[in-house]
């Protein structure tokens, strides 16, 4: 396949998740072997990767930490552990007997938060706090846009914390199901999940009045929505479907649909462009193709490699691409035209 | 071995009621030197911790999938945990999950039928129940589960014989095949038994369904004792029209279907015609009642017939397998169920030995013998 240029390497072990730091200038990619492995997002440089163990297990959760450079990971072993870019590690939380299966950053408010068990660790400058219990296992987290809450997804719905006052009673937001994954639209509007029962289901922050999308193939994982907040897709079906929110919302009307090109399989995860209306789609088959929703299209970017795409982003620039495999196939592009 | 990406791990079921001998069996499996990586998932930490295992700790989260449909529940917990071990799958050579002693054993089945990353992943090895010997008949009396965990074992620890007499014991089994006549039953004492007849046995491997339960395959001529639904005549009962149904099964990426609709008005005809003169036989909810067609199944009318009855009875049949021909196919069609979710796959060609009859068995509570002989009867293929 001809293309814009790349790099491709195999790590050895699932690519659990993967981030640029701030000024994209490092790649660090965390593993199911429990290393995080920094390496240059530029697919022209061949330099080797650079690998630190950070868990005596296997990571589970990955994100970009507070610090422009820092990363932070969570993993099977009940450790929460910030990555420098030097690959220096600190231990911000241990639980015995859970998992962090789920981290997330929020660098404005210098806040890290994880969820191991029915309970969260919120770092935050002043010291650790736990949220929760909450009624079931936490499956995803996600701070609103300005940092002031933190979605907690759980079984029956989202549990939505203030991150600066930590007596108030926190916000429910009901749907009987299992909620996998949970994303706050970038203008903060609404509140989407991805759940186990083949559909999303989106509130409306301000009314708390909620809206369900079926029809997937399968449970749904991964969500995005575009910068601009007009567009929320999701993996678990074989199409790259988009739910329209610009004006009165998706209710009533149908999504745009695209059909990606050849015989795409499952689309497993996606990631949209820091500003462009423009959705990564990574396959099932391993796959990773471009949504572009303006021009109702989407452009194969890399084949099949038989593993399912795991991991997946775009650089803050939005020049620079990432993927990973459950196999541990790592690819890198470079979209930005060369002189 | 079979080569090829990615694998699935198989995942043996630990259930026992409370004080049957679960733990002392999970600890000898620990401890055993078997060099072999395993993760065991278990519901305390409790005196087990092997260096060599991976030993997580598990709050049994059961998840009513939001369908509408309320005995379709999965274990949430599992569905996470083992999606995060298989990031670090690359060294394990098998799951092993322990139930509480209370558990319900269906939850667990459903997850490894319903999800699909665990669908993929993984692969329901067999469920190992342990039975206490002493105490099982008085357990009938009280608990639905420890009924309901005999009911889905595919193998079954018939723990601390040596703490009853040979004649309670022969009534204890007797039972124990009245609810469930297709597992394998050891006799063991202190659950000293070797691992390689309790852990990967493919029980639930479609493929091999057959070798593991050889009760399974109607033997021709063959004494059987408690099953009365042999029927040797072909070309008989294709006026049953009483179930219109639709086969409402949705079509998941992975082709298992779910029988929709809770139609659960529960006619209560209880199995006749069991004799056990040998030994007295507790009375159990639960008994299990095969139906064999000497000959090719029509696979559209069983598709209906089979929706029809668990989407109608899926509350109360427990467990339902088949191995079915059909013309113009060299494999077996092999199906399974747990409640209201089935699946079905070709497995292994007939052998000319098994002579191409179509055997169904339904493990449950109030189970219409009458009703589900007809009904499989009916769909023969006509010749």
């Amino acid at each position: 396949m001809s293309g814009p240029p790349r790099r491709e390497l195999e790590i050895g072990a699932y690519v659990v998740g993967l981030a640029y730091d701030a000024d994209g200038t490092r790649l660090a990619v965390s593993t199911g072997a429990g290393r995080v492995a920094f390496l240059s997002p530029d697919p022209h440089d061949g330099e080797p990767l650079r690998e630190v163990a950070v868990h005596d297990g296997a990571s589970l959760s990955f994100a970009r930490g507070i610090d422009p450079a820092g990363f932070v990971s969570g993993g099977d072993d009940g450790r929460l552990i910030a990555v420098a870019a030097d690959g220096g590690t600190t231990e911000l939380a241990q639980v015995r007997g859970k998992w962090f299966e789920c981290v997330a950053a929020h660098p404005g408010k210098r806040l890290i938060a994880a969820g191991a068990g029915k309970v969260v660790h919120l770092v935050t400058p002043t010291g650790t706090r736990e949220l929760g219990p909450h009624p079931s296992s936490v499956a995803d987290i996600a701070f609103s846009p300005d940092g002031s809450r933190l979605a907690v997804a759980h079984y029956g719905g989202v549990t939505v914390h203030l991150t600066d006052k930590p007596g108030d009673k926190p916000r429910q937001l009901n749907w009987k199901g299992s909620h996998l994954a949970v994303r706050y639209s970038p203008n903060a509007k609404f509140l989407a999940t991805a759940t186990q029962e083949n559909a999303l289901h989106v509130w409306r922050l301000a009314s708390g009045a909620d809206m369900q999308m079926q029809g997937y193939a399968t449970k749904v994982k991964s969500l995005a929505w575009t910068a601009d907040a007009n567009w929320l897709l999701s993996g678990g079906v074989e199409l790259c479907v988009c739910w329209g929110f610009a004006g009165k919302g998706p209710e009533g009307q149908p999504p745009l649909e695209l059909t990606p090109p050849g015989e795409p399989a499952v689309i497993t995860r996606v990631a949209a462009h820091p500003a462009a209306p423009f959705v990564l789609l990574g396959f099932a088959d391993g796959a990773v193709q471009i949504a572009d929703i303006a021009k109702k299209r989407v452009t194969p970017l890399a084949e099949p490699t038989g593993s399912p795409v795991s991991a997946l982003d775009w650089s803050p620039d939005g020049w620079r691409l990432a993927a990973g495999t459950e196999a541990g196939t790592l690819r890198l592009f470079d979209l930005k035209p060369r002189a | 071995m079979t080569t090829g990406a990615p694998s699935q791990i198989p995942v043996t079921v630990l259930t026992g009621y409370l004080g049957a001998g679960k733990t002392t069996l999970l600890n000898r499996i620990l401890t055993e030197q078997h060099g072999k990586k395993y993760a065991v998932i278990i519901n305390e930490f409790g005196a087990v911790g092997i260096d060599n295992d991976l030993v997580v700790d598990a709050d049994e989260e059961i998840f009513e999938m939001n369908n509408g449909c309320i005995c379709c529940t999965v274990r949430g917990d599992l569905i996470r945990i083992i999606g995060g071990l298989m990031k670090r799958a690359k060294d394990l050579d098998a799951i092993i999950i322990e139930t509480t002693g209370l558990a319900a054993p269906a939850p667990v089945a459903q997850t490894f039928f319903s999800d699909d990353d665990v669908r993929a992943r993984t692969k329901l090895d067999a469920i190992v129940t342990v039975v206490d010997a002493k105490f099982f008949l008085d357990r009938l009396k009280d608990s639905h589960e420890a009924e309901d965990q005999v009911a889905f074992a595919d193998v079954i620890l018939l723990n601390k014989t040596d703490l009853v007499t040979p004649e309670h014991l022969r009534s204890v089994e007797a039972t124990i095949r009245q609810i469930n006549k297709y597992a394998k039953v050891f006799h063991t004492q202190k659950s000293v038994i070797e691992l390689d007849k309790i852990l990967d046995r493919g029980a639930f491997d479609l493929e091999r369904i057959l070798e593991i339960e050889p009760e399974f395959l109607p033997r021709r001529g063959a004494g059987h004792g408690h099953d009365h639904h042999h029927d040797h005549g072909h070309d008989h009962g294709h006026h049953d029209h009483g179930h219109h149904d639709h086969a409402h099964g949705h079509d998941h990426a992975h082709g298992h279907d779910h029988a929709h609709g809770h139609d659960h008005d529960h006619d209560h005809h209880h199995d006749h015609g069991h004799d056990h003169a040998a030994n007295p036989v507790h009375d159990t909810e639960i008994k299990s009642v095969s139906v064999t067609i000497d000959g090719p199944v029509n696979p559209d009318r069983f598709r209906m017939w089979i929706s029809g009855v668990l989407r109608e009875k899926g509350q109360d049949i427990l467990r339902s397998k088949g191995v079915l021909a059909v013309d113009g196919e060299d494999r077996r069609l092999v199906f399974q169920g747990v409640h209201m979710i089935m699946d079905s796959n070709w497995g292994q060609p007939w052998r000319v030995a098994d002579g191409r009859a179509s055997k169904m068995v339904f493990i449950g509570r109030h189970l219409d013998a009458d009703a589900l002989t007809r009904g499989f009867k009916a769909c023969a293929q006509a010749r």
